[in-house]
């Protein structure tokens, strides 16, 4: 044999644990890149290039996937050093035994340099490639259009991790290069043992358990590295599954809510229609043309109102005026309590938005909001939606605008300055929306009619004949009138955002699968390590299934002990900071602790399969 | 008739084979012996000629290719893994060349391990522990680490593991091959001892001292007995 071929040839005479190694690395750069990719598509500014959602739950998708992104780097990171780590301790014997026979030393770190190059290589350029048809399957699913991704985040994933692996990987080459053979040949070393604690003579606790904590506790290095490793992942699983869960069914209740239970529109056909378009673009743009809110002949005759008053199938009738036009940012100033200075607070930018009149004591819907809805004495009061918010009172630093806070500030809408009273979350025209008292929008439209109505149905009526009953009865005053039951398009928002929460789920199930194959190798080494005292154990009368519970019980203990950490932070982490008024039922919890369970199951399972392997090897195999 | 009952280990007709690749080893070739009850028998012959097989096979760790083994009329090669196990643990005792004591537990623990899986009382262990160590003279060790202790002590403690469940026979692969003089003599008399208490002991060695003790002695060639003395 050439001694140019001894890494590849070694590689593969190592089959389970080089490809073990690369499968590893490969999904974390997968992850990491299919992160970046999608979070460029979806999660940052997905308002502006796919022109669904609001811009308050396109802040929150950002929120969550760069905690998921920072938390995801932090195991790539933790991963890559310990697969390279475990690869690198698993050859430390190799290298003291090459050494011994006479190679020198820069020869031998030179074939694990090979050795490492080769696997880290072949793991960085695998994850690319699977990122990328990550990226892709993905992006089909939630896009309806594709658009290539961007390749800048391939190239810095593949150096940071590539650079990353090689800056880990080459300390215990360094290290095992510098070492004489008689100590790299010592168990000590090659396993990172440490000395051992005193003990009594004879121990009461079971034999079984004796032998899986001490070498536990003997192998402290990897031990310690095992448990971080996985006590991220536990957070990242926590705040991914809890978080996603949680903000899946609060932002659900958010897009729900300013609709209203069991309520219907009443309006003219061309109205109704405008009003579907301004809802359906939450889940998908929508070109709506020109429309002229102000035709009076859009205006609902009052008696149409009284009459739906008089039917026992109707609970409330919400009136609305709905309108549109180019509202103006006012800008504010406030004093700095510590030097008494003025600082202005927001601009004069300008945009458009859906102004819709309502009346506060007949509401159909309510909304998820900061502040407070309008109701108070004053007449001229506004809420925003929070695109509006998002985009037209965001800081911004080219325009010199270092404070801004629409809750300080005011709104213009035909020369009538609203002080902001709340900003809500509506899938109403994507979140460009202002609300306003609907006497008040009469007054400076002129408009006296409603051109809208939301009308709450009786919860213990019919819903069919109770819209049958409804469009008869509008239908008396005037036959241009309809009932636009918009139930079809509520459903078609919450789903579309719940594939989205539920494309961003893949995230950590890629993270997961890394980290169970990362507890796999973990295991391998525990194995490894020990086989010659289970061949002893086994040669001197132990069952077979003493190797897979001395297992078990390790793999127990690590992930235990991780699953405590991760599931602890990551809950404090997911309700402090993710998600401002969790909706949290005690489905939600039952949901959440049945995944994570789920979880910490089948990466036990999984980290079993190397002691089962051995288990099945006869006693002089795992002895030579 | 009397001598067929006094056998403790009968072996007819067995090979041992181990496939290298393409390459098949014959490692023991068409061994037929009988061992008697309370005997200390040497397994005599060359490096490679088979000896530590034929003790692999014995003591239930390997099992032949061919042929027919009884020990204690117990036809190992019709025994599952778990049934073999229970055999290794009651029935022989065996030493390695190499020691290969659990490097986790401690002294006593290693003598006790193998009572454990027996599920003895642990009054009775820890009794037994002591008289076992005692027995090696090693009952000053009993809390160290087996990395804490000479070859010869570490090779003793191997024995009073080998001699825990008080089996009948008492198998040991080169005992004293990576001993010098003061620790193999120490090990004599470890043998000796066995050989007073009426234990069936097979020993493959090259050390003279312990084939003075010899009952009966095979000499095993390139996989074949070539020779067997009484």
């Amino acid at each position: 044999m050439s001694s140019a071929n001894f890494p590849a040839n070694d590689l593969l005479r190592r089959r389970l644990q080089t490809s073990l190694t690369i499968v590893t690395l490969t999904l974390s750069v997968a992850s990491t890149l299919f992160l970046l990719l999608f979070s460029s598509r979806l999660g940052v500014g997905i308002s502006t290039t796919t022109g669904t959602l609001t811009q308050g739950l396109s802040a929150i998708f950002s929120q969550f996937i760069l905690f998921i992104g920072v938390l995801i780097f932090a195991v790539g990171t933790v991963l890559t050093s310990f697969i390279v780590f475990l690869m690198m301790a698993q050859r430390t014997r190799d290298f003291g035994l090459i050494k011994a026979a006479g190679c020198p030393n820069n020869l031998v770190a030179g074939y694990f340099m090979t050795e490492l190059l080769t696997v880290t290589a072949v793991g960085c350029v695998l994850g690319i490639v699977f990122g990328f048809l990550a990226d892709l399957v993905s992006a089909s699913l939630v896009f309806s259009a594709y658009t290539p991704p961007n390749f800048w985040f391939a190239i810095l994933v593949f150096i940071v991790f590539f650079i990353l692996a090689l800056g880990f990987g080459v300390q215990p080459i360094l290290k095992a290069a510098r070492m004489p053979p008689i100590k790299a040949l010592s168990p000590v070393n090659y396993y990172g043992l440490t000395s051992t604690t005193k003990h009594k003579a004879m121990s009461r606790s079971g034999l079984t358990w004796r032998l899986a904590t001490r070498s536990l506790f003997r192998r402290q290095s990897t031990s310690i590295r095992i448990v971080i490793l996985l006590s991220i992942v536990f957070i990242l699983l926590t705040v991914s599954i809890a978080g996603g869960i949680i903000a899946s069914g609060t932002t659900t209740s958010w897009i729900q809510k300013p609709f209203g239970d069991n309520s219907i529109v009443v309006a003219y056909d061309s109205m109704g229609n405008q009003y579907e378009h301004l809802l359906s673009k939450f889940s998908g743009p929508k070109e709506t043309g020109v429309f002229q809110y102000s035709d009076p002949s859009l205006a609902i005759p009052n008696s149409v109102i009284e009459r739906l008053n008089s039917l026992s199938s109707v609970d409330l009738v919400d009136s609305r005026l709905v309108v549109d036009g180019t509202v103006q940012e006012v800008s504010n100033f406030t004093v700095n309590p510590d030097t008494l200075e003025t600082i202005p607070v927001g601009d004069s930018r300008e945009g458009n938005s859906i102004v819709i009149g309502v009346d506060p004591s007949q509401l159909a819907g309510a909304w998820s909001i900061e502040g407070r809805f309008l109701g108070g004495d004053g007449t001229l009061e506004a809420v925003i939606g929070d695109s509006i918010s998002h985009t037209m009172y965001a800081p911004n630093p080219s325009r010199r605008v270092v404070l801004s806070n629409p809750l300080v500030q005011s709104i213009r809408f035909q020369n009538n300055t609203f002080p902001i009273v709340g900003i809500c979350v509506d899938p109403i025209n994507n979140g460009y929306v202002t609300y306003v008292k609907l006497k008040t929008l009469e007054n400076i439209t002129g408009i006296s009619n409603s051109n809208l109505l939301l009308v709450k149905l009786n919860p213990t009526t019919d819903r069919n004949s109770a819209i049958g009953e409804i469009r008869n009865t509008i239908q008396a005053v005037n036959s241009d009138l309809d009932v636009f039951d918009l139930s079809m398009i509520i459903d078609k928002n919450t789903s579309f955002l719940s594939s989205t929460w539920q494309t961003v789920m893949l995230l950590p199930l890629f993270t997961l699968i890394s980290a169970a194959l990362s507890l796999v190798g973990y295991m391998m080494l525990a194995v490894d390590e020990q086989h010659q005292e289970f061949a002893v154990l086994r040669a001197v009368g132990a069952k077979p299934r003493i190797i897979p519970a001395v297992s078990a019980i390790q793999s127990a203990i690590v992930l235990v002990s991780s699953f405590v950490v991760g599931i602890c932070l990551g809950v404090i982490i997911t309700l402090l900071i993710l998600m401002a008024n969790p909706l949290v039922t005690s489905f939600t919890v039952v949901e959440i602790a049945a995944w994570l369970v789920a979880a910490l199951l089948g990466m036990f399972v999984l980290s079993l399969y190397p002691a089962y392997r051995m288990a099945k090897t006869s006693i002089l195999k795992i002895m030579t | 008739m009397a001598a067929e009952q006094d056998t403790i280990i009968h072996i007819e007709a067995l090979t041992k084979t181990y496939q290298i690749g393409d390459e098949k080893l014959e490692v023991l070739k068409d061994i037929n012996l009988q061992i008697l009850k309370a005997k200390f028998v040497i397994l005599a012959g060359p490096s490679g000629s088979g000896k530590t097989t034929l003790l692999n096979i014995i003591c239930g760790i390997d099992r032949p290719t061919t042929g027919k083994i009884l020990v204690n009329d117990l036809d190992l090669t019709k025994q599952d893994e778990d049934a073999l196990s229970d055999f290794r643990c009651s029935q022989v005792g065996f030493v390695f060349q190499s020691y290969n004591l659990v490097s986790t537990l401690t002294v006593a623990e290693n003598v006790a391990f193998p009572m454990e899986w027996k599920r003895k009382p642990e009054d009775e262990i820890e009794q037994r522990v002591n008289e076992l160590l005692q027995t090696v003279g090693l009952q000053q060790r009993a809390n160290h680490f087996p990395a804490q202790l000479s070859g010869g002590e570490q090779q003793r403690v191997a024995f009073a593991r080998a001699l825990a469940n008080d089996p009948p026979i008492v198998l040991a692969d080169e005992p004293t091959g990576n001993l010098d003089l003061k620790n193999a003599q120490k090990i004599v008399q470890v043998l000796q001892f066995l050989k007073s208490k009426g234990k069936t002991v097979i020993v493959s060695t090259h050390d003279l001292e312990i084939r003075q003790l010899a009952d009966q002695v095979f000499c095993l060639e390139e996989g074949r007995l070539a020779t067997s003395n009484e």
